[in-house]
């Protein structure tokens, strides 16, 4: 589904990535892990197109869509406005299809009732779900979440495992996840991939192994 | 107090030029202010217009009023007259400083505002219009009034070319009359009012069109 082959990425002269390969399945939930500043996001970024790269090629099958760690939601527009603004323009013609599908969207992730509120009056579960919902509204194939459960409690990112786990099965959506959080990203991921000093450090599926977020750390 | 009533209504017949001044230089200010502050933004003309900017904020305003007037006609070979001269020169004038107001709004915006635009695959011209010039405008929309009172004092300028406005008229009252301070009593309370309404006005439209997405 997605293939990085060979990324190399620096600014001002300070290497962040240096040649990643990596290859990631359809509709898998891949976490990115390491700590503060290794490249976990400039590797999204990079995935996503908002990075040039100095060296290396991404192959991706399919829309991407991305979800900033904050959240991005323009505060001039309502959540419905959010959702549907960009699809709208590109489709004028379906304006009222669109609508119904951010509709069906803000339900399957229960809040259907603040469509009509701004950014500024939702929680901070709200927004992410919100960004999940405008992540979903182009239907990707491939979605980028940067920090999902950064500030969060751990109620409520449990809440967001289970809501990303039910979009991966419900839309079939293959799902990148950068993220500091050991036991979060053990907890969806079908592989992860651990970053140090912008190098690829282990590549891993979380289920084989009977502690691994205590084998991860060894590799921090 | 006869007197008095025909000072002010001869002084207030002179609203008219400032009004006039006013609205259409803020019209020229606005329109080239953002167009600067959106060029800013694409590389090659960027040198130009920052050129363009500091020579309008580092020239006084009565020199470039008297470039526009005097000079100009003479170098395009047409004669401007006075309320022309007068928007021209104020207008190009507070364009440099509205585009300073509006870059400064845009820097203040996160960087993330563009990169959301652009992974949504909004085209550029959407970007500016429907996601980033909003949020721009309601941040330096008190900036915004400043400008236009400071604009508006700053039409008094237009006297030292003929123009027959507020100050103007005050002054003619004054000669005539040898009594400068009653005119300019007068003067001051016709500006202040007008000041008076511009900030209020600007109060409802905040409250009114930027209070929704705040509350």
């Amino acid at each position: 589904m997605l293939e990085i082959h060979n990324i190399c990425k620096s600014f001002r002269g300070v290497k962040v990535l240096e040649t990643i390969h990596l290859h990631i399945e359809k509709s898998a939930i891949f976490g990115l892990a390491g700590p503060s500043g290794c490249g976990k996001s400039t590797l999204l970024r990079c995935i996503q197109g908002l990075e040039t790269l100095d060296q290396g090629t991404v192959n991706c099958r399919g829309r991407i869509g991305f979800m900033f760690q904050d959240f991005q939601l323009f505060p001039h527009m309502t959540v419905l406005q959010n959702l549907t603004y960009a699809p709208d323009l590109k489709d004028k013609d379906k304006k009222a299809e669109h609508r119904r599908q951010a509709e069906s969207l803000l339900r399957d992730l229960s809040i259907e009732f603040k469509g009509d509120a701004y950014p500024k009056a939702l929680s901070g579960g709200q927004k992410q779900r919100v960004a999940l919902a405008r992540g979903l509204m182009a239907n990707p194939d491939v979605l980028l979440c940067d920090e999902p459960t950064s500030g969060l409690d751990v109620s409520t990112t449990m809440d967001v495992v289970a809501l990303l786990k039910s979009i991966n099965k419900q839309f079939a959506v293959t799902i990148v996840i950068a993220s500091h959080d050991l036991d979060f990203l053990t907890k969806i991921s079908d592989r992860i991939a651990l970053l140090k000093n912008g190098a690829l450090a282990i590549n891993i599926d979380p289920k084989q192994y009977a502690d691994p977020v205590d084998f991860l750390k060894r590799y921090y | 107090m006869h007197r008095i009533i025909v000072n002010f209504k001869y002084i207030g017949s002179g609203v008219a030029l400032t009004l006039a001044l006013l609205l259409g230089s803020l019209s020229i200010g606005v329109a080239l202010g953002v167009l600067f502050s959106i060029l800013r933004y694409s590389g090659i003309s960027r040198l130009f217009i920052n050129g363009i900017i500091s020579v309008l904020r580092g020239t006084p305003l009565i020199l470039q009023l008297s470039f526009v007037y005097f000079i100009v006609p003479s170098i395009l070979g047409f004669k401007l007259n006075v309320l022309s001269a007068g928007i021209i020169a104020f207008g190009i004038n507070s364009a440099a400083y509205i585009a300073e107001i509006v870059r400064a709004g845009i820097e203040s915006l996160p960087q993330g505002q563009f990169e959301a635009a652009k992974t949504l695959e909004i085209p550029t011209f959407y970007m500016w219009r429907d996601i980033i010039l909003p949020q721009v405008i309601a941040n330096i929309f008190p900036a915004m009034v400043n400008e236009v009172i400071a604009l508006l004092k700053e039409t008094a300028l237009i006297a030292i070319i003929g123009g027959m406005d507020i100050m103007r008229k005050a002054q003619i009252i004054a000669a005539e009359q040898y009594d400068y301070f009653m005119p300019l009593c007068i003067a001051g309370i016709y500006y202040y009012t007008l000041v008076l309404f511009i900030e209020f006005l600007g109060r409802r439209v905040e409250k009114w069109k930027f209070h929704a997405r705040n509350s």
